[in-house]
């Protein structure tokens, strides 16, 4: 089924900054413990160089959003994302009131440098909360403790932000319901604009995959999240995503251009990107170099790419669907042709089953998922996870 | 030499060595698995020039690499090797072997019937086991002229002076001057091949006389169409020669004939005593049938050859395509094993569980394992097989007598008048320490014990075993509870009557045929609840709450619930790392090909399983 893109989904920018004090054991993002100082003017010349390179791939397109994730972005310095930032509006054009998101952990940061990113143009702050116990902060490796969150918390609003997330994890080794929950209150007390609460999960490549740590079984998982759900929402939240609550009007654009399957630009170590291409009628999907070092050794030469792969319709619709149906609110049959150039008949005959199976549902002319689809996203998912993807071992 | 004269006018030049009948060897090694009969086969190889250094690798009689070699696929494993003797002369000896299927005691008497003798190999430390012993009799009452080797004497734990005791008391040969190798090191191989030509006969039979081939094997090849392994027992095969398969009338003009060297070598014939492929452009397998005889079409023999028993099938399951858009890749895939394996049946069967699958008959656990792991590799099937079962026989109240061999096919009890199941008899060579163990084996098989003789350090044990537990999981049980000095060898005697009744698993309330199971009366109740909790264990938590029942007819005997899960969603998914989360999907969708779908329920292939082997520890 070839693409027809009649028009270009929304762009945005990822900048990944690989280096943390410390790698936590359940991480498995590109992120390298640092030793002594992070070698920053460097890096941001990298980026920069980086960008250069691609902009030809999105000649005259705007950019919505902006995310500085890691990593800890927060290790750099306010005058270094001064730059960056200055640098990239000088080459690509910022939507006037681009939402622009800097990922800080609360160990590495005071009140003077949120001021200082304030001031470089970062208008949305997530702070990596995880846990406000001490003793679970302590069992999933963090580098701060609850005092620290706290004190994070009380400094990026003196600094002046008020769209700030919290990050929050669940699940984590040992802990109780009523810990759990504790940990919820306290965050929505704060009454953030966004809080990402989150499951943990343990993947492949991590110290905890390795090690694997007691975690709460699957009832008390469930019990966790059904209660949790209810605080959240009697607090003013509203769900938007697996993982995602908002207060009206507070939802991560960058985020949702993602799950409303947009374009992006990745620039930095072990960055993704994904862009669409009306010319070619083309989805091309394209990762740089992981490593921080050869990063910025080859990025110099122009060679900092370290996968390119152009997708299927196939891919397409899979793809679109996991991200898509992510969202409570799913997606219009309008948005699926936008954002993958395909028919709809691409999609039909999968979303016409998980109706009949009562996982999806069509309201108001939105397709989403129902409560039980939610449940067993991944299940309903495989419908469109094409058939002969294991066929290595035919040798 | 009377045929001498004739002979020199009749050979065509050519650059072998002539071998006139009276220096042809024709033989075959009986030993059990692991007493070095590969390595042994390697060494005489090597020693007669049959590869070049560059081509001999280890174990050349169990490498599949040689198949594809001249497009010829070697199955049955003949090889022809010329070896200088001490008395100056040369000799072609002609080893004879079905490697692979050793345990199928029809492939041994099959390449048995092409030779004049047969080396027992014995290894001296661990002494006679009782596969040997059956192979063993088989060629004796062959004709054969059966020479005792003792292998791995160069083991410290070697204590040949016992092994030879053993020999003769057990098999009832002379062993007195069994020849001693080394297969790995190589002493004493060049001694055992001129024990060989000094004790083993040459072929008999007469160049003159009407042609007579037995076709020891035949297989297919996709490049040639079929190729038959003969011994040619009288008269002589030329190339471009017509012939007449005895059986069938059918005729075929020979466009190939020659030798396994173990590279296939063209001839221009074969004459009586030799050993060789044939190739004549049979296009089915069905065309030169295993056992039948061939002669020329102008002027045919006037009697065939007796020929081999035809086999059996013991064990019977059901093979299902997980994907029923693979049923009919699935008929062809049979097909093409047919063409080279005889012994393999199979009927199309329908489940309700299941959907359109095939019926298999095998000789035995090995051969099943062996067809449904070519059936996956080499066809990229991906099925499920139901619990393996022997066949039954069931005298209907109203007098009819049915063969049962698929549990779901069992009448109802109230038209039973009487089940009556398979009853093997099992020789079993163990040594004295492992004694007590192997009878307890035996008896919670329901074995009865038939003969018990002390022979030196071992025990031989004869036992009537009902087929049902031996086929499964025995030999295993057997080798574990006897730190795997035991062994074993059986044959079928009769069917016996049996209180068994049919056990079947419902889930959700729906019974599964694949899963039924014919039992034992006694065992029922244990069994069934040990079935319903394996299950538990087995399905997945999933979507829906499964419920797993085992019942004798409408009685329920025991009930276990599978909760549904919770939740199945990644928490996490950002762009950047969608490829990663893609592959997670990816892995589990493989996981569920291997599962079956029953209603909303899936069922791992392993459950199809384990529903025999639930009960073994």
């Amino acid at each position: 089924m070839p693409f027809n893109f009649t028009t270009i989904p929304p762009l945005s920018l990822y900048i990944h900054i690989p280096w943390c004090v410390r790698k936590c054991p359940y991480c498995d993002f590109n992120s390298h413990a640092v030793r002594g100082e992070i070698p920053e003017q460097e890096y941001v010349s990298a980026l920069v160089a980086d960008l250069e390179q691609d902009l030809p791939l999105v000649w005259g397109r705007t950019v919505e959003s902006v995310f500085i994730g890691g990593g800890t972005p927060s290790l750099c310095s306010p005058d270094a994302i001064e730059r960056l930032l200055g640098d990239i509006r000088a080459r690509l054009p910022l939507r006037p009131a681009a939402e622009i998101t800097l990922e800080a952990n609360p160990g590495t940061v005071d009140r003077e440098r949120f001021a200082g990113f304030r001031k470089a143009g970062v208008n949305r702050l997530s702070l990596g909360i995880q846990s406000f116990d001490p003793i679970l902060l302590e069992r999933i490796g963090r580098i701060h403790d609850g005092q620290q969150a706290h004190a994070a918390i009380d400094a990026a609003r003196s600094a002046g932000f008020d769209n700030l997330n919290l990050d929050l994890m669940f699940g984590l080794p040992g802990q109780t319901r009523e810990q759990a929950l504790a940990d919820l209150g306290t965050a929505a007390g704060q009454e953030p604009a966004h809080i990402s609460w989150y499951e943990l999960t343990i993947e492949p490549n991590t110290w905890f995959y390795r090690h694997p740590p007691q975690r709460p079984d699957d009832e008390q998982l469930w019990e966790m999240q059904q209660q949790g759900n209810e605080l959240l929402h009697a607090a003013g939240y509203r769900r938007y995503e697996v993982s995602a609550w908002a207060r009206p009007g507070r939802q991560c654009r960058h985020n949702r251009n993602y799950w409303e399957f947009g374009d992006y630009l990745g620039i930095g170590a072990g960055a993704h990107g994904k862009l669409t291409d009306a010319v070619a009628q083309s989805i091309t999907r394209r990762s740089k170099i992981r490593h921080p070092q050869r990063y910025l050794e080859q990025v110099r030469d122009g060679q900092r790419l370290a996968n390119t792969a152009t997708l299927s319709s196939e891919d397409a619709v899979l793809e679109f669907a996991m991200n898509a149906l992510r969202r409570d609110d799913g997606f219009t049959v309008t948005a699926f042709s936008t954002a993958t150039g395909l028919p709809w008949s691409t999609i039909e005959p999968a979303v016409t089953a998980a109706i009949e199976t009562g996982l999806l549902v069509i309201d108001d002319s939105r397709i989403h998922t129902t409560p039980r689809g939610q449940r067993y996203l991944d299940e309903l998912l495989q419908a469109w996870v094409p058939e002969s993807v294991d066929n290595a071992r035919t040798g | 030499m009377a045929s001498q004269g004739s002979r020199a006018s009749m050979a065509p030049a050519r650059n072998l060595v002539m071998t006139d009948r009276q220096h042809v060897r024709n033989f075959s090694i009986i030993a059990h698995i692991d007493h070095g009969k590969s390595t042994l086969a390697d060494r005489f190889i090597q020693i007669c020039g049959g590869l070049s250094e560059r081509e001999m690798e280890d174990q050349v009689l169990d490498s599949m690499d040689l198949e594809r070699e001249r497009g010829i696929t070697i199955k049955a494993q003949s090889v022809s090797l010329n070896y200088r003797a001490r008395n100056g002369e040369t000799y072609e000896l002609n080893l004879i072997d079905t490697p692979g299927h050793v345990d199928f005691s029809y492939e041994v008497s099959r390449s048995l019937a092409a030779c004049e003798g047969a080396l027992l190999v014995v290894d001296a430390a661990q002494g006679v086991e009782a596969q040997s012993v059956a192979n063993c009799y088989t060629a004796i009452d062959q004709g054969l002229e059966v020479v005792p080797v003792l292998n791995k004497i160069d083991l410290p734990a070697a204590e040949p002076e016992r092994v030879i005791q053993e020999i003769e008391s057990i098999i009832g040969i002379e062993a007195d001057d069994a020849v001693r190798v080394s297969a790995k090191t190589g002493e004493g191989v060049v001694d055992l091949l001129e024990s060989l030509i000094e004790k083993i006969p040459p072929p008999g039979g007469d160049d003159e006389a009407p042609l007579r081939a037995l076709i020891v094997d035949s297989w297919f090849d996709n490049y040639v169409g079929v190729i038959s392994l003969v011994r040619i027992v009288e008269g002589k095969l030329c190339r471009r020669e017509k012939i007449s398969v005895m059986s069938t009338g059918r005729t075929f003009q020979v466009e190939k004939l020659g030798v396994f060297t173990p590279k296939p070598k063209d001839r221009d014939y074969l004459q009586a005593g030799d050993t060789g492929f044939v190739i004549a452009g049979i296009k089915d397998i069905e065309g030169a049938p295993v056992g039948d005889t061939l002669t020329h079409a102008g002027h045919p023999a006037k009697e065939s050859l007796p020929g081999f028993m035809t086999v059996q099938p013991r064990v019977f399951a059901g093979l299902f395509p997980v994907n029923s858009d693979d049923y009919e890749n699935l008929r062809e895939a049979l097909q093409k094993l047919r063409l080279n394996d005889a012994a393999l049946h199979y009927e199309p069967e329908t489940s309700q569980a299941l959907g359109f699958g095939f019926r298999c008959g095998f000789l035995g656990m090995l051969h099943m394992e062996i067809v449904q792991e070519r059936l996956e590799r080499e066809y990229d099937l991906d099925l499920i097989t139901t619990a393996p079962t022997v066949i039954y026989e069931v005298q209907t109240t109203s007098g009819e007598l049915l063969q049962i061999d698929n549990p779901a096919s069992l009448p109802p009890a109230n038209r039973i008048e009487e089940v009556r199941e398979p009853v093997i008899e099992a020789n079993i060579l163990v040594p004295q320490d492992y004694l007590g163990a192997v009878i307890g084996l035996c008896v919670e098989k329901r074995g009865i014990q038939k003969n018990m003789q002390y022979l030196g350090t071992q025990v031989s044990l004869t036992y009537e075993l009902p087929m049902s537990e031996i086929v499964l999981d025995f030999f295993d049980r057997l080798k574990s509870v006897s730190r795997g000095y035991a062994s074993f060898d059986y044959h079928f005697v009769r069917f016996q009557p049996a209180p068994l009744v049919k056990l079947d698993i419902l889930i959700n309330g729906e019974r599964v045929d694949a899963l039924s199971v014919i039992v034992h009366r006694d065992a029922v109740q244990s069994r069934g609840r040990a079935l319903a909790i394996k299950m538990k264990e087995l399905i997945p938590r999933q979507m829906y709450e499964v419920a797993i029942q085992a019942a004798i007819g409408s009685q329920i005997i025991a009930r276990t619930t599978v909760k549904a899960m919770r939740k199945n969603v990644t928490a996490k998914c950002y762009g950047g790392d969608i490829t990663r989360k893609r592959k997670l999907l990816e892995k589990q969708k493989a996981g569920k090909k291997r599962m079956k779908q029953f209603g909303k329920v899936e069922i791992p292939q392993s459950a199809f399983l384990a529903v025999l082997r639930v009960d073994n520890h």
